[in-house]
């Protein structure tokens, strides 16, 4: 997985309406790295397995 | 300072009954305790002291009169301030909340209020709930009650219920728990705490973090306070369609004391392993003190449990965003800057990481619930450490540095994302004299063998009894 920059945070953030200063976007860059990394790094999970999010009418 | 204020929540129900003590006595007791207290403590963000005395004074009337008595009758309790007050305000630990008033109580609230539960105000935590330490930069960081002279943490995000309990200023108090946030404080309080299954309580009125891991529960000085205060509180609400339809068990009945027979897993790797060797030693003999009692020990390791962190970071960082989307967008710096900044990660999640964490959750679900199928209950630390320092942010044990905000959640969060029942009781206090937690986790909505292996075990141990020595 690539890696992310501010710059590309920076666009990130502008798409979700987030306007936030240089300093802001540094301190979040590592938080955002490491969630997505952590994530990515998870492989192999049963095809069958569904979330355990639910939609239920009663 | 008053007995009355270390009296459980049960004694002070039957002293109540009984004419033995007028609410107005308990209550003012407790008022009496929180103005002498609170300043240090912060554990109120409002106190509730004139409708607290006059809900005393009409249940005294009541005891008087001879009507029906509710379970809680005449009993105060707190609540932590994201629980919906009719008419007070509720803050959510935040600036931006500060000067909110609800129209309506959280179901809750509602259900201990006629369960003739006395409120005596909202409590402190950790702004919008999201921190495992309980700061609050708006109120004040609640002081640890078993540490005098240094300034700890008490635990969050329930950090005020913990303080308030700990300390005699409140018998029990509602926490909420979505990544470990009521049994945290538990076990750094040396507390008994318990978070329901999911879908067991209501969340209705409740100032959300993530909707699909928030848990509410309650925070006493002993597993039979919980039982009591969890019976009014269980059940379906049409107000949260996730509660459940089953039935409300009679969790008071469950607390026999009896152990012979029941089958323990002790969660080794990742759990007991990953423990400083105080929380270690203490645990195993928390184990050890129920096999004494006929109960049967086995190891037990989840290898899916490696995907607990990974998932919490993809459902719940996305959740707590949905909710503060359009506050980030016009209200950012009203927040503390350690909140505001936890918040904004969850805009960088995407849709399909969302959904892998929500598939790595059935999996974490799938096989705790297959140890549950062999087993009664399953043991762990809470935490991994005793209460730290406000302002620390890194744990030794052994040759490894531990950040101390990951590394408070890390036995807890799992079974926010399972949904299984999980309670906290005292089993031990360190050489510092700090107290430390033994987690509990049962199958779901068997909150009964829970609590009643959380009792069983008091009536084995003086842990829940001790007091902090400033508070005492």
């Amino acid at each position: 997985m690539e890696k992310l920059t501010v710059d590309a945070l920076r666009t990130l953030a502008r798409a979700q309406g987030l306007e936030l200063s240089d300093a802001e976007l540094a301190s979040l860059l590592p938080l955002v790295e490491a969630g997505r990394s952590g994530l990515a790094s998870i492989r192999d999970i049963p095809p069958e397995t569904e979330p355990s999010s639910q939609f239920r009418i009663f | 300072m008053s007995e009355l204020c270390w009296t459980s929540m049960t004694e002070l129900a039957r002293m109540i009954a009984s004419k033995k003590v007028s609410p107005v006595e308990v209550v003012q007791a407790h008022l009496d305790r929180i103005a002498a207290l609170d300043g240090k403590l912060k554990a109120y963000i409002t106190v509730m002291g004139d409708s607290a005395l006059a809900a005393a004074k009409a249940a005294e009337a009541a005891v008087t009169s001879g009507g029906t008595l509710g379970p809680l009758h005449g009993v105060p309790v707190g609540l932590k301030d994201l629980y919906c007050t009719k008419g007070v305000k509720t803050t959510g630990g935040s600036k931006i909340l500060a000067d909110w008033v609800p129209e309506e109580d959280a179901t809750v609230v509602a259900r201990l209020v006629g369960a003739g539960a006395i409120v005596l105000g909202k409590l402190n935590m950790h702004e919008f709930a999201y921190g495992p330490e309980g700061l609050n930069a708006h109120y004040g960081t609640p002081w640890n009650p078993w540490d005098a002279k240094t300034h700890r943490v008490c635990g969050g995000s329930s950090s005020g219920s913990g303080a308030a309990v700990a300390a005699g200023i409140c018998p029990g108090a509602l926490g909420s728990d979505t990544g470990g946030s009521i049994r945290i404080p538990a076990s750094l309080c040396g507390l008994s705490g318990l978070k329901p299954t999911y879908g067991r309580v209501s969340r209705a009125g409740v100032l959300p973090l993530a909707w699909s891991m928030d848990h509410v529960g309650p925070m006493c000085r002993s597993a039979a306070d919980c039982a009591l205060m969890l019976a009014p509180m269980a059940g379906y609400d049409p107000r949260d369609p996730t509660t459940s339809v089953l039935p409300v068990p009679d969790y008071a009945a469950a607390l026999t004391g009896q152990l012979k027979g029941l089958r323990v897993g002790m969660l080794r790797a990742f759990f007991l392993e990953g423990a400083a060797p105080a929380q270690r030693a203490a645990v195993e003999a928390a184990a050890k003190a129920l096999a004494g009692q006929g109960a049967s020990i086995e190891d037990v390791d989840l290898k899916t449990i490696g995907l607990a962190p990974g998932a919490s970071h993809a459902v719940l960082a996305p959740e707590a965003y949905a909710y503060h989307e359009e506050w980030l967008k016009t209200r950012a710096s009203e927040y503390g800057a350690d909140v505001r900044e936890r918040l904004r990660v969850g805009a960088f999640v995407t849709g399909a990481e969302y959904l892998k964490g929500q598939r790595l959750r059935t999996l974490l679900k799938n096989e705790v619930d297959a140890a549950l199928a062999k087993l009664d209950v399953l043991l762990a630390p809470t935490t991994p450490f005793e209460a730290t320092a406000v302002g620390q942010n890194e744990v030794r044990i052994g040759d490894q540095s531990l950040p101390v905000r990951g590394s408070l959640i890390r036995f807890t969060r799992p079974f926010n994302l399972t949904g299984h029942p999980a309670a906290s009781v005292p089993c031990g206090f360190t050489a510092d004299g700090l107290p430390m937690g033994l987690q509990i986790i049962g199958r779901p909505f068997d909150e009964a063998t829970v609590l009643r292996v959380a009792d069983a075990y008091q009536r084995l141990t003086d842990w829940h009894t001790r007091r902090p020595a400033q508070a005492a």
